[in-house]
């Protein structure tokens, strides 16, 4: 073992010193792997898969948000919301046939949450603790009817979404997914295949913001704000930032989300969707985008799982429905009361004790 | 009568409490002296139990009180006046002393508040001001006035003198002296200004480092040079 | 003009119900720091409660006092076993497990007794008052909800300025360590203060519900509205909880009848980012006291 990790360790080192090529590499060789479970998956798995892919991007970034940055945000259904408002008029327009119309509507959505992420993050940035919940909650509910009051943005029923058909995708991509996976592409896998495509993208882009200087600052914001203040960082800056990138996760969930579920109404968008990645993100552990990773799975898995349940156990479907949030809620007090640092933050405390119960004795200050 | 034995506490790793043993009597000043970090405070407040205790005693009237819960010490007639003064700065005056009335000693006849304005004239002058309004000494008689309200046996006082001008404190002082002598009371005075405590109290315990380094009369301990520039700055 | 007089008295009404909400908010703020954004939610369960006994014919007014029970239970029950464990730590935590709380039940409400909509009776009329010809814009069920909040209010004035209790409950908010040294159950209070100010929601549930249609969701507006009004008012004060709250009513009152009911919430946080902006503390808020 000593022997392979030495011949290896070489060859790794010179990747492994640039964060962004080995954030690349790791995320190849995790599409490679993604993409082969996809493609041997049902239609039902490929569906929540491609959910999963759309709830973690959002994750991510408010788990980036919250964990590192230090303000909590209760509002990225909202932006989540304009994320999948703003595609689906791309989409309306461009008439949403091909590829292209597909990543021009995506990037317009992740746009468009980048101004609204500056303009909410700017008062958001002089805001703490309870204030800033409850003012992004009362934007998680501002925001939706917004869709109910002007015509163009469809009212209560919505506005259907327009999708490239599979069929009609570049022939190189369907001789590539059928290479790799021996199955054609279909809706199902497209989308599954777009989400995890961007999931990884965005993943590694995190990341890298997460390992970079801008971080740095972020995290010294969030525990001495003082202190950082001292240092020369511009406190707001960072909050705004912070913010910003965490509302284009949100824009580019929402775009996704829009495409995958082919209709964008305000009913998609409550305050239980805000609470439901905040329940996301704290489950896996504030700051980290694994923990955001297990916490979008269990946003996609778990509402089927827990209706069957209720449904098992005599409840009516609306009934059995309202199984999931009082899951959600649950996790929520149970992850605050019990392990607050959320599975990845309570596995790490764990490994970092007992690493350091079987190292030799070391004086800790 | 109240005797603290081999009391220890910790705060963490850190032995803040090492051991501390002395008593204090009836009708008596001792004070408890000793430089920033010698466990002066936390020696009271782990007696009134906001600190937990590692080991040790504390027994009033014959009571022991070490693990007795901080809310019922005052219904035993301990009340501790705390570092900082502990005035509610946005009760007024009268809602102040009137809190500090509502858990007596038990077996105690209430306290009127007519009394505590006679002891302190200053307070009665601004009966209805909210406390943040006071000047630092007219709250350190406040507190004290708050404290008598429970009629106590024994009185904690941690650093009155903090923030006090000479003057003040001397008048401060030779009140407390009076009253422990008309109430007969116990009281226990933690002071870094050790002069102007030795020259009120009866006993001295000096502290260093959590541990009792000395404790013999007010006299004795005041014409010692030696401790005294030691341990007491002076 | 007849507008503006029926928007202006249905905003009274609301701001009312909207000022017992945040006094409620309030309530809980003094006494352990900490916005409980599951009132919402527990105000609408005891309503629920309400609701069932009035189904099987318990007098209205009976139900009533039992909804207030209710919340009063549940307020001390959640604030002993939930809330005690984070108060005082990060408030992140109490945020967060406030809204769980809000989560499960809402959702367990909706098991319990379905997401349809069911009416809810009025003790009185809640058809417009006229005068001769003219209706006015106000109902006797709106003139009761101002009453019954108007009570509330003196009740709670009461209580803390001139009863020993009232004494206790403020000084444990103001100094927890101090009130122990003097005596004070502080675990005590901080549980009474939830209770009441469960309580107190109850009513603002009742008062809603009253004349109208109820389901799991009925009380959720008040989540942001509540607390809009309650930081408004300045959170720490309960003049400015009544103040905010009337404020506000009036407000989303004109906005609802003059440009559009679906931008009142945008109103709601433009008032809140305003006052969070300019005057973080609220409307009301008491000077600084410095604690020495």
């Amino acid at each position: 073992m000593e022997r392979l990790s030495s011949f290896i360790g070489p060859l790794v080192r010179p990747v492994r010193s640039v964060p962004l090529a080995w954030h690349l590499l790791v995320g190849l060789l995790a599409f490679l792997v993604v993409a082969t479970v996809i493609g041997s998956s049902s239609q039902y798995l490929q569906t929540r898969y491609a959910e999963m892919a759309f709830f973690a991007i959002a994750a991510g970034g408010l788990t980036l948000l919250t964990g590192l940055s230090g303000q909590l945000s209760l509002g990225h259904g909202a932006l989540m919301a304009v994320g999948a408002y703003a595609a689906t008029l791309v989409l309306e327009r461009t008439g949403g046939e091909t590829l292209a119309d597909v990543f021009v509507a995506l990037l317009v959505a992740i746009a468009v949450c980048a101004v609204v992420g500056v303009i909410v993050g700017v008062p958001a940035a002089r805001l703490h603790g309870p204030y800033i919940a409850g003012a992004t909650l009362t934007l998680a509910v501002a925001v939706p009817r917004l869709a109910n009051q002007w015509e163009f943005l469809g009212g209560e029923q919505g506005l259907q979404v327009p999708v490239p058909r599979a069929a009609e995708l570049p022939a190189w991509i369907q001789d590539l997914v059928w290479f790799f996976t021996a199955a054609e592409i279909d809706q199902y896998s497209f989308l599954a295949y777009l989400g995890w495509l961007l999931l990884i993208l965005a993943f590694v882009a995190l990341a890298n913001l997460s390992r970079s200087r801008v971080g740095r600052r972020w995290r010294a914001v969030r525990d001495d704000d003082v202190s950082a203040e001292l240092a020369g960082i511009h406190l707001g800056r960072a909050r705004v930032v912070a913010f910003t990138v965490s509302a284009m996760c949100a824009g580019l969930a929402g775009g996704l989300m829009a495409m995958n579920v082919r209709l964008t109404a305000p009913g998609a968008f409550t305050i239980t969707l805000s609470l439901t990645l905040l329940a996301a993100v704290v489950l896996g552990g504030l700051g980290s985008l694994t923990g955001a990773l297990i916490g979008a799975g269990v946003l996609a898995f778990l509402p089927h799982f827990a209706t069957d349940l209720g449904e098992s156990a005599g409840l009516s479907a609306t009934q059995a429905a309202e199984v999931t949030p009082v899951v959600y809620g649950l996790v929520l007090m149970l992850v605050i009361l019990l392990a607050p640092a959320g599975i990845v933050g309570s596995l790490r405390l764990f490994l970092a004790r007992s690493s350091l119960g079987s190292s030799t004795k070391e004086k800790t200050t | 009568m109240f005797a603290v034995e081999d009391l220890s506490a910790a705060y963490g790793p850190v032995k803040a409490l090492n051991g501390v043993s002395f008593t204090a009597s009836r009708g008596q000043v001792t004070a408890v002296l000793g430089a920033n970090g010698a466990g002066k405070t936390t020696l009271l407040r782990t007696v009134s139990g906001l600190v937990r205790s590692t080991g040790g005693s504390v027994t009033l009237n014959g009571k022991d009180i070490t693990r007795t819960a901080t809310e019922k010490l005052t219904s035993y007639g301990l009340s501790h006046v705390p570092e900082g003064r502990g005035v509610i700065a946005e009760l007024t005056v009268v809602e102040n002393l009137r809190l500090g009335g509502l858990h007596r000693a038990t077996g105690s006849e209430p306290m009127p508040i007519e009394r505590i304005f006679e002891l302190f004239p200053r307070l009665g002058e601004r009966r209805e001001a909210t406390a943040h309004m006071l000047s630092g000494g007219e709250r350190q008689m406040l507190v004290i006035g708050r404290a008598l309200m429970a009629r106590p046996t024994v009185l904690l006082l941690d650093e009155p003198s903090l923030g006090l001008a000479p003057r003040v404190v001397a008048q401060i002082f030779d009140l407390l002296r009076g009253l422990v002598q008309t109430e007969e009371l116990t009281v226990v005075l933690v002071e870094q200004n050790a002069r102007s405590a030795l020259s009120i109290a009866d006993h001295g315990v000096v502290l260093n480092l959590g541990k009792v380094v000395a404790s013999a009369p007010a006299a004795e301990l005041a014409a010692d040079e030696q401790l005294r520039h030691a341990y007491l700055g002076f | 003009m007849q507008q503006f007089l029926d928007t202006t008295l249905g905003g009274l009404v609301l701001g009312a119900v909207y000022a017992a909400f945040a006094l409620a908010l309030c309530l809980i703020w003094r006494s352990t720091r900490i916005v409980n954004f599951a009132q919402a939610a527990m105000a609408m369960v005891t309503t629920y409660i309400a609701l069932s006994l009035i189904n099987v014919d318990v007098p209205y007014w009976v139900a009533f006092l039992a909804a207030i029970a209710a919340g009063f239970v549940l307020g001390a029950v959640i604030e002993r076993v939930i809330i005690r464990p984070v108060e005082g730590k990060a408030e992140l935590n109490a945020v967060i497990l406030t809204l769980g709380l809000f989560m499960v039940l809402h959702g367990l409400t909706a098991i319990t007794f379905g997401v349809q909509h069911r009416g809810f009776p009025a003790p009185v009329s809640t058809s417009a008052i006229s005068v001769g010809d003219t209706s006015i814009g106000i109902t006797p069920f709106g003139i009761l909800t101002i009453v019954v909040v108007a009570v509330v209010m003196a009740g709670l004035v009461v209580l803390f300025r001139f009863t020993d209790l009232g004494l206790r409950m403020r000084a444990s908010a103001f100094n927890g360590e101090v009130s122990r040294l003097l005596g004070v159950r502080v675990g005590r209070m901080l549980t009474l203060g939830w209770a009441l100010a469960a309580a107190v929601g109850a009513v603002a549930g009742m008062l809603i519900a009253g004349g109208d249609l109820v389901n799991p969701a009925f009380m959720d507006p008040f989540v942001i509205y509540g607390f809009v009004a309650a930081v408004l008012g300045g959170l720490d004060s309960p003049i400015g909880s009544v103040i905010g709250g009337l404020i506000l009513g009036l407000s989303l009152s004109y906005v609802t009848g003059y440009v559009g009911e679906h931008l009142a919430p945008l109103v709601a946080l433009g008032i809140l980012m305003l006052v969070l902006l300019v005057r973080p503390s609220g409307l009301f808020a008491a000077a600084a006291a410095r604690r020495v």
